[in-house]
């Protein structure tokens, strides 16, 4: 027999695992990292320390902003990809999920379609990144981790998620279909 | 009975979704629409719709990373 017919091997490597598996996976990996490391989980604010990092090392100075006042955020700019937990997390992510497709046989490179995706996506991170900043993260930081943590900025989040995927929604039928 | 097929690959969702309902709807009854899609949460979200719909749904992997959907319109 096939490892591709093998069913355990299907539901395991191949199919997707169903949400409920999931979320009960990512909150007991959630509480063991707020046990571990006195903060949830945050997957946007490693980005923004990496951006910091690239622009030191080409000279930039970032002590003097007004960001930087926050003392957490003035000792990240001082460690490094290998050296701060949250990159190694996010590094970790990426190359998991690397790893999880070429298992299933699934890693494709895929094309860019038109040069207006291209623009969509571009425009389309630059207003995430952003918007992170001004929300205290994103789905996970701000949503799934402030809302645990019995933040209101978590519920603050929630509502007007509903309300951006519902414009993004009419903006993506306009521009795309 | 006719046979379309709708190029979906290189879409990242909900794109291959929207493209799928808007073709199927202007299809006949008994024509088959395939729907070539290379972005695995379309693989969830376009066969549960149709399905959902009462149409008749298979899921064919023709490559590492991608999938034609063969959807039936039945009603």
């Amino acid at each position: 027999m096939k490892l591709e017919e093998n069913k355990y091997f299907k539901a395991v490597v191949k199919d997707a695992w169903p949400y409920t598996l999931g979320a009960v996976l990512l909150a007991l990996l959630n509480i063991t990292l707020f046990i571990s490391n006195g903060s949830p989980w945050g997957v946007t604010t490693p980005f923004l320390y990496w951006a910091t990092w690239i622009y030191k090392a080409f000279g930039g100075q970032v002590e003097n902003w007004v960001y930087f006042n926050n003392p957490a955020h003035l000792k990240a700019i001082n460690l490094s990809f290998l050296t701060h937990g949250g990159s190694l997390m996010n590094i970790g992510i990426i190359f998991g999920a690397f790893i999880a497709s070429l298992a299933a046989s699934q890693f494709k490179i895929r094309k860019i379609k038109s040069i207006r995706q291209v623009i969509v996506a571009i425009s389309g991170g630059l207003l995430m990144g952003y918007g992170t900043r001004i929300a205290f993260g994103c789905n996970i930081g701000a949503f799934f981790s402030g809302v645990a943590s019995f933040s209101l900025h978590g519920w603050v989040y929630t509502i007007f998620i509903f309300v951006g995927a519902w414009i993004g929604s009419k903006l993506l039928v306009k521009f795309f279909m | 009975m006719a046979e379309f097929r709708l190029d979906c690959l290189g879409e990242a969702c909900p794109v291959p979704l929207l493209k799928t309902q808007k073709k199927l709807a202007n299809l006949k009854i008994g024509d088959l629409l395939i729907v070539e899609i290379d972005h695995s949460c379309a693989m969830k979200n376009v066969p549960e719709w149709a399905r959902k719909e009462g149409h008749h749904v298979e899921i064919e992997e023709t490559g590492d990373g991608e999938w034609e959907i063969y959807i039936e319109k039945t009603k």
